[in-house]
């Protein structure tokens, strides 16, 4: 039998199993462990539906035997019996009240329903019980699904405490710091997952982000190197390192990437986006207008596509359809950016007073959000002025 | 009898013999035969008149064997002819993709399709090289249904290679109408072995027309000791019995000692193609090369070697030998062919475009050329000339490519964005051709972003029956069945994907993820 527990430990699956077979047939009542083993051996192999029915012998021959009943339940859970599982984890938690195993196991069944508040709770039992890694990052996604964000960053700032070395959990944090905008946080985050395990492709993806979101190219690019060794064919990551390129002005590798990261992944509608924006510097207009409508088709509720549209469209002396695009990129919820490109456009094209319109809306703008990181962009304060300057006289 | 009357009507004043002779020259057989078969008739031992005859009903039957290779189902499945059962990486045509990483450098199974054979998708279709089932090949391929199948889904291929020539053999004897003109198995062999002329003749006559290696072989032996084993051309005609046989080492034997004897191009060939059998491809290289340093300039050569390249996965070698190629010939079509793929998948469709242009300019007009041309402008960013491009592929495509260039049609309308078409596309694709495997997985993939899991899913099993060989299918179908939480499903699905596609990332992080799940107490 030990031998037996050895070789399964070591993983030598095929020998594990002769020798189990061999050990059945000395004795003469069949052993639960025996049968626990070859299920999991089986379960590791893929065969999960054989190895619940091992599990479901091994619980029926020793019923106080909870390791074999919590091995069935985990099988359910694998074969996506998830109400029955929940059932059978139950039946446990009623004899080991206080097992941290089977809430946590439990908690994953409600969260496979769909029923994170229900999860959420179980999990806070379980962390109550012991604070497990896997637990924490389960909650923290549950939290996350839920919308719950500040929640989730308590509780990865608790889970940090415990544990301050899993990359993982560093990197999920991280994440969460960037959606909440702390960029330095995040990016503290991000920098120490990334040195406990430098090859973790998404983390990479998140600290080149942030990289080049400071205009940071070089060091993005060097660690984009990194990750496409591991991942080659990896749509997101051929257009960061697309928009890397041209952020240094770099446009026909800019574009070359970019068609790279379409090819590989021609759903991302982000991909398309960036494309006309590049073929946009490019001054290429009718390729931009392309792109855009293609990102737009894909997804039709981000009003930047419109906007960006609206410029191609006033490029290529369309000026009736870029109106269009305007207004449709204003509805979708106009910032600041769009009214200033807006009233830039219609100037432009000697409509004075609904670029005055505009101009007007980007000052208000201005003035409810003077935190927001567009009124400190040079370039837009720069164009506000000049429209101001240009419009002023008539408006006397 | 039933000849036409305008060949029975010889000029007054000219020798039917003559005549016949420069029917044959002028490659008009049917005439020549029905006059040599009057003449004969007339005098049966007229040996001339036999020989124009042989000549031209030879000429008739004549295919180019050196191109022509096409493995039939006997040769596929008790193929015993490879040396090692498990050959090292990189030394068999069965196993493209174990050569040294990055020693090929071209674009891997993501970016490039594939074929059944597991190799990359060449520029040009050519017998032979699209599909080499093998029987201890990959896994999943093995199958005896698998040798029957065709390069392309829903084709088949041959039962053994000698089966094409023999159904081409009697076809052409029944409209002769006139019965069997030489009776090869009564035939005094040793007799016509001293006479070289007629014997040749004789050679070529009972190896084209009569599809009879066997017999072939016996006469070849004989005219071999008849010039004391000092004729080349003899010992190259042995060698091709012997090929013909499936003796193949006999075969090498006799191609080697004829190069030995005259260095001629044509034996070259033909003793590379024997160690492509042996599935030697480095060997067969040899061949190639050393010939092509003997022969400079001579095109064939260097376009076998990057055939032989092209298969073993290292298309870079196989692009520089197709670019020596157009340096000589420069309309040579299967070299430009395989240059604008290698272009057009290695991100540079401005490139391919040129290519297929000239492909255009040279007169090879039909689907497939613009079909591609099409597709390289669309990634070129030409919109206008894109759907041009596929207006006319429409109007020259028969029913086999149309359901590509459907295919193809949906490609672009996911580009565009407008998914709509996209479906209805694949879907006419599919419409024409059943087993169109690209076409269906595609057709999952939409389902199942629409929500229709099980439509999506049944897509890919159809697309998974049809092609064993792609990975998407069966990655897809791994990841919808995670989704739906069956994990047993998932993980064989996306074992069948890491044996198409080894180095495929994200199954093998699915395949980790799996394993951890199923690992975890």
């Amino acid at each position: 039998m030990q031998r037996c527990y050895q070789l399964f430990v070591r993983q030598d699956f095929e020998e594990c199993l002769t020798l189990i077979e061999d050990l059945s047939g000395t004795i003469s009542v069949p052993s639960d462990f025996l049968l626990c083993i070859k299920g999991l051996i089986y379960r590791q192999q893929g065969e999960v539906q054989q190895s619940l029915q091992l599990f479901q012998q091994a619980a029926a021959l020793n019923p106080n035997s909870h390791d074999a009943t919590k091995q069935v339940a985990r099988t359910l859970h694998l074969l996506a019996r998830y109400q029955e599982a929940i059932e059978t984890y139950e039946e446990v938690e009623a004899a080991l009240p206080a097992d941290w195993e089977v809430l946590h196991h439990k908690g994953l069944c409600y969260a496979s329903l769909g029923d994170h508040s229900k999860a959420t709770d179980v999990w806070l039992r379980a962390i109550s019980i012991q604070p497990r890694d896997a637990t924490q990052v389960e909650l923290i996604k549950s939290y996350m699904q839920l919308g719950n964000t500040r929640e989730a960053l308590q509780t990865g700032v608790d889970a940090l405490e415990v544990s301050p070395e899993n990359g993982e959990l560093l990197s999920l944090i991280g994440m969460l710091y960037m959606q909440k905008g702390e960029v330095y946080r995040a990016f503290d985050l991000l920098g120490s997952a990334l040195a406990l395990c430098p090859r973790d492709t998404r983390t990479i993806l998140a600290a080149g982000s942030i990289m080049q979101d400071h205009s940071d190219y070089d060091v993005a690019l060097m660690k984009y190197r990194v990750a496409a060794v591991h991942a080659p064919n990896s749509p997101q990551l051929w257009n960061n390192i697309g928009m890397c390129l041209l952020g240094q002005q770099k446009y026909v590798a800019a574009i070359s990437c970019l068609k790279k990261a379409l090819y590989l992944g021609p759903f991302e509608w982000m991909i398309s986006h960036n494309l006309g924006i590049v073929h946009l510097c490019t001054q290429q207009f009718a390729s931009a207008f392309h792109y855009f409508s293609a990102s737009i088709n894909l997804n039709p509720v981000h009003a930047h596509s419109y906007m960006y549209m609206g410029m191609a469209l006033a490029k290529l002396d369309d000026f009736e359809n870029a109106c269009h695009a305007y207004d449709k990129a204003v509805q979708l919820g106009g910032d600041m950016l769009i009214h200033l490109n807006y009233a830039v456009t219609l100037y432009t094209h000697d409509e004075h007073d609904a670029a005055r319109q505009h101009a007007l809306q980007v000052e208000e703008l201005f003035k409810t959000h003077p935190e927001s990181p567009q009124c400190s962009e040079s370039r837009i304060l720069q164009h506000r002025e000049r429209l101001a300057v240009l419009l002023a006289p008539d408006s006397l | 009898m039933e000849a036409s009357p305008q060949a029975n009507a010889v000029p007054a004043g000219l020798d039917p013999v003559w005549l016949a002779n420069s029917y044959l020259t002028r490659r008009k057989f049917d005439e020549c035969i029905t006059l040599c078969t009057d003449l004969l008739r007339a005098n049966p031992y007229d040996q001339a008149v036999w020989y124009i005859k042989t000549r031209a009903l030879t000429l008739q039957d004549w295919i180019d064997d050196i191109e022509v290779e096409e493995e039939g189902v006997a040769e596929v499945l008790l193929d015993e002819h490879a040396v090692a059962k498990a050959p090292r990486p990189g030394t068999s045509l069965a196993r493209p993709m174990t050569g040294a990483k990055g020693a090929g450098g071209g674009p891997s199974a993501a970016v490039r399709p594939m074929t059944s054979s597991g190799r990359p998708l060449t520029g040009f279709a050519r017998p032979g090289t699209s599909a080499r089932p093998g029987t201890s090949a990959r896994p999943g391929t093995s199958s005896v249904e698998a040798a029957f199948g065709g390069g392309r889904p829903g084709t088949s291929r041959p039962v053994t290679s000698g089966g094409r020539f023999v159904r081409l053999g009697t076809a052409s004897l029944n409209s002769d109408g006139s019965g069997v003109f030489i009776n090869v198995d009564k035939l005094d062999l040793r007799k016509y072995a001293g006479r070289p002329q007629l014997a040749r003749a004789l050679c070529n006559y009972i190896l084209y027309h009569e599809h009879n290696p066997k017999k072939a072989m016996e006469l070849c032996a004989h005219a071999t000791v008849s010039c004391n084993y000092k004729d080349w051309w003899w010992k190259a005609q042995l060698g091709k019995c012997y090929y013909q046989l499936g003796l193949l080492r006999d075969a090498e034997k006799q191609f080697l000692s004829s190069l030995k004897t005259c260095d001629i191009v044509t034996t070259s060939l033909e003793l590379a193609k024997v160690y492509i059998r042996l599935d030697q491809p480095n060997t067969a290289l040899e061949v190639y090369t050393q010939a092509a340093a003997r022969h400079p300039g001579e095109v064939s050569l260097l376009l076998g070697a990057a055939r032989v390249y092209d298969a073993l996965n290292e298309t870079v070698k196989g692009v520089e030998l197709y670019k020596q190629v157009l340096q000589y010939d420069a309309s040579n079509v299967e070299a430009i062919a395989c240059l604008a793929s290698f272009h057009f998948y290695t991100d540079q469709p401005e490139i391919a475009l040129r290519f297929y242009r000239r492909l255009l300019q040279m007169g090879v007009k039909n689907a497939e050329v613009y079909n591609n041309l099409g597709l390289c402008c669309f990634y070129a960013s030409q919109y206008d000339m894109a759907l041009d491009c596929f207006e006319k592929a429409f109007q020259l495509a028969d029913d086999t490519g149309m359901a590509d260039v459907w295919y193809n049609i949906g490609q672009i309308a996911i580009g565009i964005g407008d998914l709509g078409l996209a479906y209805q596309a694949f879907k006419v694709a599919v419409s024409m051709d059943s087993s169109h495997a690209e076409a269906l997985t595609n057709l999952g993939v939409l389902e199942s972003r629409k929500g229709n899991l099980a439509a999506a899913r049944s897509h890919y099993q159809a697309a998974q029956r049809a092609a064993e060989h792609a990975y998407e299918p069966w990655y897809n179908a791994a990841l919808l069945a995670m989704r739906e939480g069956n994990l047993e499903d998932s993980f064989k699905l996306v074992n069948k994907a890491l044996a198409a596609f080894p180095d495929h990332t994200d199954s093998q992080e699915l395949h980790a993820q799996l394993l951890k799940q199923f690992a975890a107490l």
